[in-house]
């Protein structure tokens, strides 16, 4: 029996690769200065650019890496490939539908068509990639703390994208109720933390607590830590989301506590997880890392730094004159950040199976290392984050220009970025060397000199 | 008179896995210490061994190469490959080459 087609996602190469595309459209309209940082947040074209970075970038780049991934923790395959593919197209159609409408806001009739029918077809294409995924997810027993994460992960997903359909009613039909009404000009905040905060956060630091003790050869087992993290981030989430939606469309005088309480085990869970990664770097075996997880690094510090500004702007009660940085440094820095580092090994690690994993105990076969020219990219991936680490700073002064700027360096370096994930999928470097006159030591497999 | 089928031998297998590679890690499985037990009775190979992490996305792959690698061997009539996940593998199980190629402790911590 041959099951490793099972345990490949066929179409998450084509998730990424449409992902990387929405990021580079995104950061373009926000370099173009059609969308922010030189118009409000509820501009149109920053409408257009969020919901790429968040839907087209992200929520493609988490599905396809689950599609991949959720088979591997749970050891149970996905019910069909093909609901990776639906996943796919409906996102791309339903998210050009919706950017379509944005920018038809503001008193074009295309708008109140495009936007629900758009956000209709992302919240079917989610049920569809969601469906796929639950069905590995609830069969595995016992759980893995990363399938725990994940499953939160995906109820706020649900929730975030139901939201937002309740939005795009909101925002293109006139004769909507009170309380549609209430929920827009108040719930928008919720959104954006059940996006980023619930679905992608809770998914990111599922899947980092795998990926980075397995390819550091660190301990596993998370301990009470790794559930703390769990229950204070799912518990943090569920309470903030549920007490401010109640309280944008109730005027209920306690809701503040249990929101702020909620706020406050959100703050907690993300500091825990960072003691918890510094834990996993620290008790690592395998003291030479490879880039992905030394590039991590720079995501991390964005998390913490995020989470640093938020706290003392919370206190000195500034949370919304910083929340246009925190937003870039949280969706840029920590998430996008922590993607495409660890996409840099993902690709690599699905070119490696497909095109020599068959090939294994039959002749030599390179490295996944090989695949890869971790010196080219090392430079990239710093351009990156210091390109974010300026931007953030030009947010920070009110400086448009100086923002636009920075982020073009930032596409320059994801751009760039993109060509080394098209080299490692084409096995560019592994057949530049093998065919180069080094080959057959270090680039093939079989190490010598450890022969007994 | 036909000639006699060779026997396959510990050490041929041994020897013979040194061309399968955890592709992750870049190293043979046997120096890694992926190899628990190997069981030879006439052509046929029981062989017990353990993945670095458990969900290997290479699992698979990794235990194909060893089945084609063996099913190559003279006298070789079968194979057949256990994962187990009991004991856990650790850095610990990797031989000195191995250790000092990955900059790892001695005692594997």
């Amino acid at each position: 029996m041959n099951t490793t087609a099972d345990r490949l996602s066929r179409w998450t190469p084509s998730i990424f690769a449409c992902a990387l595309v929405n990021l580079a459209l995104g950061l373009l309209l926000a370099i173009s200065g059609l969308a922010w940082p030189e118009t409000p947040a509820g501009a149109p074209a920053t409408l257009a650019m969020v919901h790429l970075l968040t839907i087209g970038w992200l929520m493609l780049l988490m599905l396809g890496a689950l599609f991949q991934f959720v088979p591997v923790i749970t050891g149970r395959k996905l019910p069909s490939q093909w609901f990776a593919l639906a996943t796919l197209v409906g996102v791309e159609l339903g998210l050009a539908s919706m950017v379509c409408g944005f920018l038809a806001l503001g008193g074009n009739a295309l708008a109140a068509v495009l936007l629900p029918i758009g956000g209709s077809v992302v919240v079917i294409a989610v049920l569809t990639g969601g469906a796929a995924l639950l069905v590995p997810l609830m069969r595995k027993r016992p759980r893995p703390l990363s399938a725990w994460f994940i499953l939160a992960g995906l109820a706020f997903l649900l929730l975030t994208v139901l939201l937002g359909l309740t939005f795009a009613f909101a925002l293109t039909v006139p004769s909507a109720g009170p309380l549609l009404a209430l929920l827009l000009a108040s719930g928008v905040a919720y959104h954006v933390l059940a996006g980023l905060g619930g679905w992608f956060t809770l998914t990111a630091i599922g899947v980092s607590y795998e990926l980075l003790p397995m390819f550091m050869l660190a301990p596993h087992e998370r301990g009470r830590l790794g559930k703390a993290v769990l229950w204070l981030g799912a518990g943090g989430f569920a309470a903030a989301l549920a007490a401010g939606l109640a309280g944008a469309l109730w005027p209920l005088r306690w809701i503040g506590v249990p929101e702020q309480a909620g706020r406050l085990a959100i703050v907690l869970a993300l500091a825990l997880y960072l003691v918890d990664v510094a834990r996993i770097y620290h008790d690592r075996r395998r003291r030479q890392i490879e880039l992905h997880n030394r590039a991590a690094v720079g995501a991390f510090i964005s998390l913490g730094f995020t989470v640093l500004l938020a706290a003392w702007a919370a206190a000195a009660g500034r949370l919304a004159a910083f929340a246009p940085v925190l937003v870039l440094l949280f969706l840029l820095g920590w998430l996008s950040g922590l993607g495409l580092t660890q996409l840099y090994k993902i690709v690599a690690f699905l070119s490696w199976l497909q095109r020599f994993g068959n090939r294994l105990g039959r002749a030599p076969v390179p490295r996944v290392q090989d695949l890869v020219n971790e010196q080219r990219a090392a430079g990239l991936f710093a351009l990156y984050f210091t390109a974010l680490g300026a931007a953030a700073v030009a947010v920070a002064f009110g400086q448009p220009v100086a923002t636009r700027a920075a982020l073009a360096v930032s596409l320059l370096a994801v751009l760039l970025l993109a060509r080394e994930y098209a080299r490692a999928w084409r096995g560019y470097y592994a057949v530049d060397r093998s065919s180069g006159p080094s080959s057959g030591t270090t680039t093939l497999s079989r190490i010598k000199g450890v022969h007994p | 008179m036909p000639e006699a089928t060779p026997m396959v031998t510990i050490e041929d297998v041994r020897g013979a896995l040194h061309d399968v590679i955890d592709p992750e890690l870049g190293f043979n499985i046997v120096d890694l210490g992926l190899l628990y037990d190997i069981g030879i009775e006439g052509g046929l190979i029981d062989l017990t061994m353990t993945m670095t992490t458990p969900g290997c996305p290479a699992q698979d792959y990794i235990v194909g190469g060893v089945e084609r690698r063996l099913a190559e061997l003279p006298g070789v009539s079968g194979v057949f490959v256990n994962v187990v996940w009991s004991p856990p593998w650790s850095p610990r199980r990797m031989s000195r080459a191995a250790k000092a190629h990955f900059r790892i402790r001695e005692d594997g911590e």
